[in-house]
Parts: C-alpha cells; structure tokens; sequence
C-alpha cells in the first residue's frame, strides 16, 4: 500500500517528479479504468478542441424554417427551436463546457493548494484560514455556486470564480492534511537546520507529498466542475446565449421536451460521457497514486 | 350636489357587453349546456404570487388568483372597456372634477359584513396610502362617504383616465371591509367581495379558494364579460398549482390532476390538439413584446441609429422562434379590439430591409462598439435577445447579452447606465388603453431620457374628455413613436391553453376565470 | 473521543460567526432586489422606491445587521417579504418535504447500494461485479436535474406512471406522497447510490479475506449465512461513514431535484428566494442549511474518528 508513497530522503521537485512518474505511468497504463477514462477524456477533448473542423454547422446560425427537425443524416442530433443544428452546439458546447471545467481545475489548484499548503506548514494561519473552508463548506457546494453566481452576474467567468470558490475549500483540507504528514519529517527539520527558507521548504520538498491527492482531487474537481456548470444553467445563473455550453443548450431547450425530447437528450448525453470519462480517470489515478483514498 | 349633471357612464357598460358577446363564441355556443354545480378545478401556474394583496402588487401571476377573490367599483369588459361592477354608476360633473359613485347594495364581504360606502372610502385611502400604484389616486383631491351607499371623490383637475384608473386590473384597486383596509397590511386577512373566497396559501405549492356561498351576481348584467359581467360560481373550490416546470404541468394535464393549465409552448399544444381529453385554447394577443432603447447611451441617443436598428428588424423570424405559433404581426401599440386601435406609423414596423438599416447606420454616430442587452432569464425573452442580436450582427452591429433574474433585469432597465437594449412583454398597458401604454414612456420612464413630445402628448391625453379627440391624440403618439424609432415593437404574442374536456364553458381572458365555467364528470 | 467532540464543537464557535456573517452580507452583494418581484414590466422606478421603502430596504447597512443579530440571537430568523409569513415558519412548512425526499432517497440509495455492493463483492470479478461497478459510476457521472427530466419525460409525460409534480403531503395519502416522492427520490438515489455500492464493495472485499471468514466458509455455512451473519456486520462501519456523506450530498442534490419535480422544500425556498431577493428568507435559509450541513459534517467526521483513531490525532 504504502509503495506508491515517494521515497523522501533525495526530494527535490524533478526527481521526485521522476520518481512519482515513471513507475506510476506504467502501472497507470495496466489500469483499466485509466485507460478507458483516458480515452473517453481524449476524445472529448480533441472534439472540443477541433470544434471549428468537426462541427457540420455555424452553432449560431439559425434557420427558423427548419426548426425542430428531428435527427437525420443532415442533422445528426436533430435541430433546436432555432433551427440550429444540434450536433454542432453540443459540440461547440463541449468546447465552452470543458473549458469552464480546465479554468475551475487551474484556480481550485492554485487557491486551493496555497490556502492548504500556507495553513498546513504556518501554524498561525491555520486557524483562521482553515474556519473560513470549514465556513464555505458549510453550504452544499452547489447552492453556493449559485448565490455566488447570483451575486456575479451570469457569464462564462463568473462561473468558473463560482465553481472556483464551491470546490477550493474540499481541496484546501486535502493538500492542508498532506502537508500536515511532511512538515514535522526529519528530512523537513534536517532541511530548517540547515538554513533553508520555509517557502523554500514548502515548494521544494512539502508539497510533493501533497502531490498525488491533489492530482486525483483535481480530476474530479473536473468532473464537478462540468456538472455543476449545467446545473447553473438549468437554475438560470449560468453562462448566458447564444454561446453553447451542455447546461445551457438543455436550460433553452427544456420547454420542448415533450416535443422535440433530441434537444434535451443528446446535450445531456455529452455530459454524462464527459464526466465519466473524468470519472474513471480519477479512479484510475487514485488506484494507482493514492490508494488510501477509498472513495 | 345640484350643479351636477347626468352623465351615464352606465352607457359605456352597455356597449361593452354588446361589443363581448361577439367577441366570446366558445361561451355562446357552450350556453346551451345546463350548469353543474360542485366540484374542484386544479389550474396550474407558472409561478406564485408574490402577494394575495391585490393592492400591493402588479404581478401578473398574482391577478390570476386575486381576481377572483377581490373586485373593484369599475371592471373592464371582454375589450377592456369601462364598465361598472360594485358601482352602480356615477356621475360626473360638468367640469369633469367630481365623481358621485352609487355603490351596488347587498353586496356582502366574505367575512359576511354588507359593503357600504365607508369600505370602499377605506379601501381607496389605503390604496392611496400603500397601493403599489398609488400614483393612480394622486390627482385626487379628497374622497368621502356622501351617503350609505354613495361616494364623492373630487380630482385637482381634469384627469380623462379617472375611470380607466379605478377599473385597472393591473393593480387593481380592490375593496376591502373597513376594518381590513385599517389594520397592518402584515395582518390582512385577504378578505373581498369577489365570487371566491380565501381559504389556504402554501407558498410555492398553491393556494386554494372556494365558492363563496353569500356572493350575488351582479344583477346588472346577464353575461360573463371580461373582468366585470354576471360572475356565477358553479364550480365550489379552486386549488392554483404552483409549477414552473412546462413538462411537469403537461404530464399534470395529461394524468388530470391537473384541469387548466395556464399556458404551453406551441410545439405541445399541437402534440395535445389530438387528445381527445383536453381542449387547446388560444389566448391571442396576451401581450406586447417590446425592445426597448435606453435614449441615455450612444448610440442609442441617436435616431439614426435606432431607424439603422428598426429598418433591420425582421419581427417575423423573431415572433416565430420566441412565441411559436402563438404570435400575431401587429404593430399597433394597443391590441387590436381596442377603440383607440390605430396603423398610425405601422408601416416601420418589420421592415425587415437591411440596405435601409446599412444607411441609417452609416449616417449615425454607431463606430463598431460592443452593446449591451439585458434580458431577464425565461426562454421567450432570451429568445428574442438572441436572435435581435443575430439579425443586428448581419448589418455589423455588434451586441453581447446580459442575462439574469427579473430582479436584477428591471432594477438595471430603470438605470439610465449599463445598458442598450430591453426586451419584454407588456402585458396589461396595451389592455388597458392609451393613457396607461403613453405612461410608460411619459416622463422619460423607459426611455431613461425626458421626451418632452411624448410628454405634451400624455398631458393632453389626460386633459382631454371627448373620446374622438383622445383617439387622435393617441393616433399622433403611436406616429411619434414610430417615425423617431423610440421603441422597437415585435407583435403581439399569446398563451396556449389547455383545458380538460371535463371542464366546461371556459373562455380564456387575461387570467383563467372560474367564474361561469363548471365540471361534467 | 469526548475531548475530540467537545473540540470540534468549539472549531463549530468560529465557523457559526463566519456563516452568519457571509448569510447576512451576501444581500448586499446581489444586485437587484425584492421591490422588483411585485412590479409588472411597466412599472416605474417611482414605484420601485416606494416598494422598497415600505418594505425597509432603505435603510443602512449597519443599521440592517444590528437589526438581524438581534434577532436572530432571539431565535427569530425575520419575516419573509413575499410569502406573507415568518422565515421560520416558511422553513417548518417545508422542512417535512426535503427531509421525506432525503429520507425516502435516502432509503433507495443505502438499499440499492448495499445490495449491488455485497453482490458485487461476492461475485468479485465476474461479469456481475463489473456491471454494477459501472452503472455506480455512470450514475455518479450523470446530472441529476437532467435525470429527473429524463424520468419525467418516460414516466409522467410518455408512461402515464407517476405525476409530476403534484406534491400529496404524507399526512394527508400516504398513497399519494408515494406517487409524488417516489420519481424525485429515485432521482436522488440513483446518484448517490454509486457512493454506497462502491464503499459496500471494497469494505466487503476487505472483511471476506480475513481469516475468520475463511473459517466459517470451510465449516461448511453456506456462503450467504457467511456473507450476512459474519462479513457485513465487520464491513458496517465504513459503509455506515458513507452513508453520512451521502447524506450531505443528497441535501445538496434536493435543492435542484426539488425545482425539477416542483417539491416545495427547503432548496426551492432558498433558490426562489435568490431569484426574487426575498432577502430575510436567503438570509434565514442559509444560516439554517449551514447548520443543519455543520452538525451532518460533524457526524461525520466523528464517525471517521470512530473508524479511524489516527484522525482524531490530528
């Protein structure tokens, strides 16, 4: 169990990330949730990222004449009350979507590791900084990001400052707890002995322990983010039209889905493999750097 | 009181009633079914009320269910004309400042109590003093209680919508027993005189009302008209279901537990027209839908570039997407039964031409910024934002949408900053006639900017008594408007309604009136 | 363990201030306010002014929060602008309804998930394990609020099955808030139960190799006597730890699947209240769900320190 810790006595960021990588990366690879995970991310996310050659149609472009047709093989996923094709939204949407999930994955990382990091290794600021996470997380994480976003106003940054805000506390307390472990370490002490600064101390040799929760943390902070993103939308404070993003195409078209129930189903559907995908990569990655994490 | 001459403002009621039994077929041909009484309608609403109070609020959701519980001295027929309900009459004097209203006698209050003409004094204070609208009462000068069952009110001056006013459905001047109207509006007891009575409030569930047993139908009248007419309760209770989700209040059609559903989008009500358990309404027009300028902001300041922005529309495209099958192309700022109807200035309504607009836009102050439009976030608005901003970008006007709740929408509107274009329905000012659709604009209300034509065109409107004249006032407004594009009107949009096959004689109107309509098992 | 308690109820001091604080300044933060919700499009911001004024959101910053803690110091959490009664009395109306979809999802997710985890368990490996283990996780990857659509549209609208939407309070047919409750809460668990079967799985997986298992297998007992009688008692502890998260999360999930299938709980109080600024009710709700959030956390993190000792070192 206690294999995949990193050996501590020769930390310095490349070795250990060295060190964390390679046999971790071979085991990751014999790891069947990861690989599958990884593959559903990758094709998702190519699609997103390759939006402008996949997409058959202008996602804006609409065509009342050919409102609501239902999926052919003109319009693969049908077209929506504007008469815009379906498939190009989603896939467009997916772009704007995962976007919003990378954006809220780089601020949680960033705040939510210096919160964790600063009141695990000062002892002075523990406590405060800590009561403030222990206050954010006492809402659900999603009704939060909706008053948050309530507050902000509707757009597609405002919305990652939200889901930011929602996930950094849940993160700050893993990263808090890992670096908690290291800081009384002899190689730490041995290192203050020596003279070396408590930042450096921090950054060089801390936070690799903190390294490996984080990442799997992260992965699924991912996943939220995406769900979460459509909720928002569905509740009327996510990013506002004619841009697509999964939540908000099913939020404009949720009127319809007696009718026309593609519009609904399809974006929905995008979501769910989206976050599967995510989903298993986490699992994969918690099973191989992490396997304490049971859940 | 000598110096008073007969002016029979009962006249108008006459009209009215004549004017509505044509314009009501579906209750014409259902009279010859026999009543039944007793049993429980279910109606869904797409939202709650914010208030039972009807004096405290012009939402519309809340008249649904408030109307139904209070009622007022005037009411508004089947074509919103002026007509009385718990006035028998009134006249007015020469000059047109006093107003000797006779009361209805014997008509009760739920709490059992006679109304006499201390309620209604009562009542119209309060409304004066607290009424959402009391900026309706403000050119009254003082009301009293000339008699039992009479009431006196002296204007400062001429005012021409004096009955237009206490009639309004928007925030109705409901009366209420003295002793209410005296207490803490907190402590309200939701107590009128209308043929429903109060009975539970469970906010976003519902609110029930029942038949109230005392109520006596105005004996004036023969026929359901409007908001006024003979209001005859067959069915014994009412529960208003609280459902903003649109499939939710379908599947409640479906199952029947629900009997009247408010309102559907097209593509639905064309899916049920073949159930042979519900019957598919149309209410057409329900409201008019506007984009509105805020004159404050360049290039918004600009004529050339709001004619740039009105020659380019295409209201057609954006009816269409926005209300399905449910719109009507008008550009008639009231709705066409109106009196004061008019084509003044239309023809620069869905001009749809963009070399027009390319023009304009070349010859206005307009050099490629980005503007905003706010919205609030439901899907017609959003909807028409959407695709203005799409039809704009083909003539190279660049715009970004704010989307949000109706709270922070309608305080930033009333902001001369922050934003460029508006849209929305109006719903009850194209109803209720000239002088309530002129107000918006009066004073530089939406507009954000003081428009001193609009302004002199109002102040004669108010001043003027003769009715042709009013409609040539009206008829230079609408001109007005359109020649200096102060507002971008889109077309009249309506609500699908769907009601059980069970419930019968059910006409839809502004709000979904039980009154006149009952059950067959 | 009572010191650890005591301890985190005093970490509670500190955090209870916090959330009062931000429950309180989060209306000064949105924009727009109440006076809107009672206006028609047509209104004017004359009216607007009066509305607020009656209804005392003119007054200062200060002068509003004094008045807040001194009452809700007195247990009173102020009067909701646009339901005509107390905030408190708005809650207790519709804490029944969130805590009978919790409860009753509650109740599919731990059945669900501990019966497709011991099956998973026992038949570790086969193709039975892997599919439960992947339906765990494409529940637990989909949104709920688009699952509840989905199940509206087979169910209510196609099927004719349920109602939608038509909330039967249980005291007055419990047939009827059987038929109201049970698509929403389905919705709720079929999420959450993931959680449950994945813990119930590895917790299972752990005990049924252990050497006393092993034992009454050999007697001879047949494997479903071992399963009940000796391996889940030992497996309960973590999957009893779950079940408080779990918990949590189907309070957060109910605020959305509420507003799905139009349930007058507690989250459609609280977003309603956000979306028409009835300020007292954001501020009341708030402060309530945090503290109701506070004492399942720390449930929680007592059970884990039960499970777990070296937490409690912390």
């Amino acid at each position: 169990m206690s294999s995949t810790a990193p050996p501590i006595e020769s930390v310095t960021w490349f070795g250990a990330a060295l060190r964390l990588t390679v046999p971790a990366l071979r085991r990751l690879m014999h790891n069947r949730s990861f690989v599958i995970g990884a593959a559903l991310v990758l094709f998702v996310a190519l699609i997103a990222i390759f939006a402008d050659l996949l997409a058959p149609y202008d996602p804006l472009r609409s065509n009342f004449r050919a409102r609501f047709v239902a999926p052919n093989g003109e319009h693969w996923f049908g077209t929506d009350h504007f008469g815009r094709d379906l498939l190009s939204r989603v896939i467009y949407g997916g772009r704007i979507s995962l976007s919003i999930g990378f954006f809220v994955v780089v601020v949680t990382g960033v705040a939510g590791t210096t919160i964790g990091a600063l009141a695990g290794y000062f002892r002075r600021l523990d406590n405060p900084l800590m009561r403030l996470m222990d206050a954010l997380m006492a809402f659900p994480a999603i009704l939060l990001a909706i008053v948050i976003s309530a507050v902000l106003g509707a757009s597609v940054v405002n919305v990652v400052i939200a889901l930011s805000i929602a996930t950094s506390p849940h993160t700050a307390r893993i990263v808090r707890g890992s670096v908690l472990v290291v800081r009384e370490m002899e190689y730490v002490e041995a290192g203050r002995a020596l003279g070396a600064s408590d930042l450096r101390l921090l950054f060089g040799h801390v936070l690799i322990n903190a390294l490996a929760p984080l990442i799997v943390r992260l992965t699924y902070v991912f996943a939220i983010a995406i769900l979460a993103e459509a909720v928002l939308s569905y509740i009327g404070v996510g990013p506002p039209p004619p841009t697509p993003t999964f939540g908000n195409i099913i939020a404009g078209e949720r009127d319809f889905l007696e009718t026309a129930p593609w519009t609904t189903i399809f974006p929905g559907l995008a979501i769910v493999i989206s976050v599967l995908g995510l989903n298993l990569l986490g699992d994969g990655l918690r099973d191989v750097l992490d396997p304490r994490m049971k859940l | 009181m000598a110096h008073l001459t007969r002016r029979r403002l009962l006249q108008a009621g006459t009209a009215g009633v004549a004017a509505s039994a044509a314009g009501v077929p579906l209750a014409a041909s259902a009279q010859t079914a026999t009543p039944k009484r007793g049993g429980t309608v279910t109606v869904a609403l797409v939202q709650a009320p914010p208030s039972l109070d009807a004096q405290l609020t012009s939402a519309q959701v809340a008249r649904d269910i408030n109307l139904h519980m209070y009622e007022t001295l005037y009411a508004r027929d089947e074509n919103a004309g002026v007509v009385p309900d718990l006035a028998q009459g009134a006249e007015v004097s020469k000059d047109g400042t006093t107003y000797v209203f006779a009361l209805r006698p014997g008509v009760k209050f739920h709490n059992g109590k006679t109304m006499d003409s201390k309620d209604v004094v009562a009542s119209l204070e309060r409304f004066r003093k607290i009424g959402l609208a009391s900026i309706l009462l403000s050119g009254v000068d003082r009301m009293e209680a000339s008699g039992p069952l009479e009431v006196t009110v002296r204007l400062k001056k001429v005012q021409s919508n004096f009955l237009d006013t206490l009639s309004s459905p928007g925030t109705p001047l409901a009366i209420y027993p003295a002793e209410e109207a005296a207490k803490d509006p907190k402590d309200f007891k939701f107590i009128g005189t209308g043929p429903m009575k109060f009975v539970e409030y469970a906010p976003d569930s519902h609110a029930t009302l029942e038949r109230f047993a005392d109520y006596v139908p105005n004996p004036n009248y023969t026929r359901r008209d409007g908001f006024a007419g003979r209001k005859e309760m067959f069915i014994d209770r009412a529960i208003f279901r609280f459902m903003p989700e649109s499939g939710a209040r379908t599947a409640a059609i479906k199952t029947g537990e629900v009997l009247i559903n408010e309102t559907t989008d097209g593509p639905t009500a064309k899916q049920l027209a073949g159930d042979p358990n519900v019957q598919v309404l149309k209410l057409l027009p329900f409201a008019l839908q506007i984009a509105k300028f805020n004159h404050s902001q360049a290039p918004c300041d600009d004529v050339n570039f709001r004619r740039a922005v009105t020659a380019c529309i295409n209201a057609e495209e954006t009816m269409e997407i926005a209300f399905p099958d449910i719109h009507k192309l008008d550009g008639g700022l009231v709705y066409g039964y109106s009196p004061y109807y008019t084509k003044a200035g239309t023809e620069l309504y869905n001009q749809n031409n963009q070399a027009k607009a390319k023009e304009f836009l070349a010859k206005s102050k307009y050099k490629g910024e980005t503007l905003t439009f706010i919205v609030d976030n439901t899907r017609p608005p959003t909807d028409t934002a959407t695709d203005l901003k799409e039809q704009l970008g083909q003539i190279g006007i660049k715009i970004d949408i704010k989307v949000a709740d109706w709270p922070t929408i309608s305080t930033l509107g009333f902001k001369p900053e922050g934003w460029h274009f508006w849209t929305h329905g109006l719903g009850i000012e194209p109803y209720e006639g000239p002088a309530k659709l002129m107000s918006i604009w009066a004073n530089g209300i939406s507009q954000t900017k003081d428009d001193p034509n609009i302004d002199k065109l109002y102040a004669d409107l108010l001043a003027e008594l003769d009715m042709e004249k009013r409609k040539a006032i009206f008829a230079q407004f609408q001109q007005y408007m359109y020649d200096n594009a102060v507002v971008i009107p889109l077309g009249n949009y309506g609500m699908f309604q769907v009601v059980s096959s069970k419930v019968r004689n059910f006409a839809p109107y502004r709000i979904p009136r039980l009154w006149g309509t009952w059950l067959e098992a | 363990m009572w010191q650890f308690i005591v301890r985190r109820l005093l970490i509670s001091v500190p955090v209870l201030a916090l959330v009062s604080l931000m429950s309180f300044a989060v209306i000064w933060l949105v924009p727009g306010d109440p006076a809107a919700v009672f206006l028609d499009a047509g209104a004017t911001p004359q009216q607007l002014a009066q509305v607020r004024h009656q209804l005392g959101l003119d007054e200062p910053f200060h002068l509003q929060m004094l008045a807040w803690y001194g009452r809700i110091l007195h247990g009173d959490l102020g009067r909701s602008i646009l339901l005509n009664r107390s905030v408190a009395a708005a809650i207790v109306e519709r804490l029944p309804v969130t805590l009978s979809l919790t409860a009753l999802a509650l109740a599919f997710a731990v059945a669900m998930g501990i019966v497709a985890g011991l099956l998973a368990a026992m038949r570790h490996g086969g193709w039975a394990d892997q599919s439960i283990m992947v339906l765990a996780l494409v529940g637990l990857s989909v949104p709920e609020f688009w699952f509840g659509l989905m199940l509206i549209f087979a169910f209510a609208v196609r099927l004719h099955w349920f109602p939608a939407g038509n909330f039967v309070p249980i005291n007055v047919s419990f047939a009827g808030w059987w038929q109201s409750m049970a698509l929403p809460a389905f919705t709720l668990a079929a999420v959450q139960m993931g959680f449950i079967a994945r813990m119930t799985r590895s917790a299972m997986l752990e005990v049924l190799h252990q050497d006393f298992i092993r034992t009454a297998d050999a007697k001879g007992l047949p494997w479903s006597v071992v399963v009940a009688r000796h391996g889940l008692p030992n497996a309960l502890v973590p999957i009893l730890t779950v079940i408080g998260i779990v918990t949590g999360g189907l309070l957060g999930g109910a605020v959305v699947v509420e507003q799905v299938f139009s349930l007058p709980g507690v989250g459609r109080l609280v977003i309603g209240a956000v979306l028409s600024r009835d300020f007292p009710v954001i501020q009341g709700t708030l402060l309530f769900v945090a503290v109701i959030y506070l004492l399942i956390n720390l449930t929680v993190d007592v059970l884990y320190a039960v499970v777990d000792p070296r937490v409690r070192l912390e």
